[in-house]
């Protein structure tokens, strides 16, 4: 499948399932979450529902253009701590991955599951993000790993569009560019959130929407 | 002619006067709701406010949900006649993944 199916088919799905963010990994409780990745070297499609604020379960589908594999999967999601303070939150996730995987051009499909930890820390004004991933896919491991810092250049109310304005460094030690900074503009506003970014090093664009429900 | 007049500005103001009365009880009401106001810590984005909203909308007792995100505040309208202890406030903001400071209470 090309990627522009890929990216059409998690489209439509997303259409479907309805019109209506935040990067976090769970949401309100009884909330529904539909997020896309796109930044040239995967694409991943992820849906859950979150019965609780701290846990959400649901499926995970990625393709991996720079490792040449792709993988289908359950996930569940878990916030293992949270601080609130008077002006900043942060928060320590866990997620766990389990489904099938295979390489691109080899029919064979192997058992296949990744482990994943990340951390934010926020504030109206900043933002700092790390995750890191590691996937066993049967026939190839792999890992990679992010950060991000974000800052708003203004502060909106409750209701407004909210603008950041962010840089990720990824290293990924299997991707022919390990290491990349990619600038990135987010917009949030209501419950749909959207970032456009731009990787130099490897001419590439970043394309990820989140839509809540 | 002058009496069909008469009776139609009768009827109009028969039909008319509940609707307003209704009005203005409905007005009276909603001024006299109880608001809480309560004080959380983490709430620091727009998707916080909306899980508050989310959660606190679904309670019998309440009628309408604002968020102060400078002031980190959740102003809470009750419907009238309606209740909720401060107990039942910090389980909600906790459902919502924040921390409750204080509650504090406004009858208009």
């Amino acid at each position: 499948m090309s990627r522009f199916c890929y990216f059409l088919c998690v489209a439509l799905l997303a259409l479907f399932l309805g019109q209506t963010a935040d990067a976090r990994p769970v949401s309100y409780p009884e909330g529904w979450t539909i997020m896309q990745h796109n930044n040239g070297d995967f694409s991943s499609a992820h849906v859950h529902y979150s019965p609780t604020f701290q846990d959400s379960f649901g499926i995970y589908s990625e393709r991996n253009w720079a490792n040449d594999w792709q993988f289908t999967g359950v996930q569940y999601n878990r916030l293992v701590k949270r601080w609130n303070t008077s002006d900043s939150q942060a928060n320590l996730y866990f997620k766990l991955g389990a489904g099938q995987a295979d390489a691109f051009g080899d029919s064979d499909e192997s058992l296949a599951g990744f482990v994943d930890i990340s951390a934010d820390w926020e504030t109206r004004r900043w933002f700092l993000a790390y995750d890191a991933r590691a996937y066993d896919l049967g026939f190839d491991q792999d890992f990679r790993q992010f950060a991000r810092l974000g800052v708003a250049p203004y502060i909106g109310d409750y209701g407004d569009l909210h603008t950041w304005l962010m840089v990720q460094v990824d290293h990924d030690p299997e991707s022919d560019t390990p290491v990349t900074a990619t600038p990135l503009i987010r917009f949030f506003y209501d419950v749909q959130l959207l970032e456009i970014g731009y990787t130099p090093e490897t001419d590439r664009f970043m394309l990820n929407w989140i839509i809540r429900l | 002619m002058t009496v069909f007049k008469s009776a139609f500005i009768a009827a109009a103001l028969v039909v008319a006067a509940p609707v307003s009365f209704a009005e203005s009880a409905e007005t009276e009401q909603a001024s006299n709701a109880t608001q809480i106001i309560a004080k959380v810590n983490g709430m620091v984005c727009d998707f916080c406010a909306r899980a508050v909203t989310k959660v606190f909308g679904k309670e019998d007792a309440v009628e309408s949900v604002d968020v102060d995100l400078d002031a980190g505040e959740i102003r809470v309208a009750l419907k009238n006649g309606a209740t909720i202890s401060d107990e039942r406030v910090g389980e909600l903001v906790k459902k919502s993944g924040y921390d409750l400071v204080s509650v504090l209470r406004d009858t208009a």
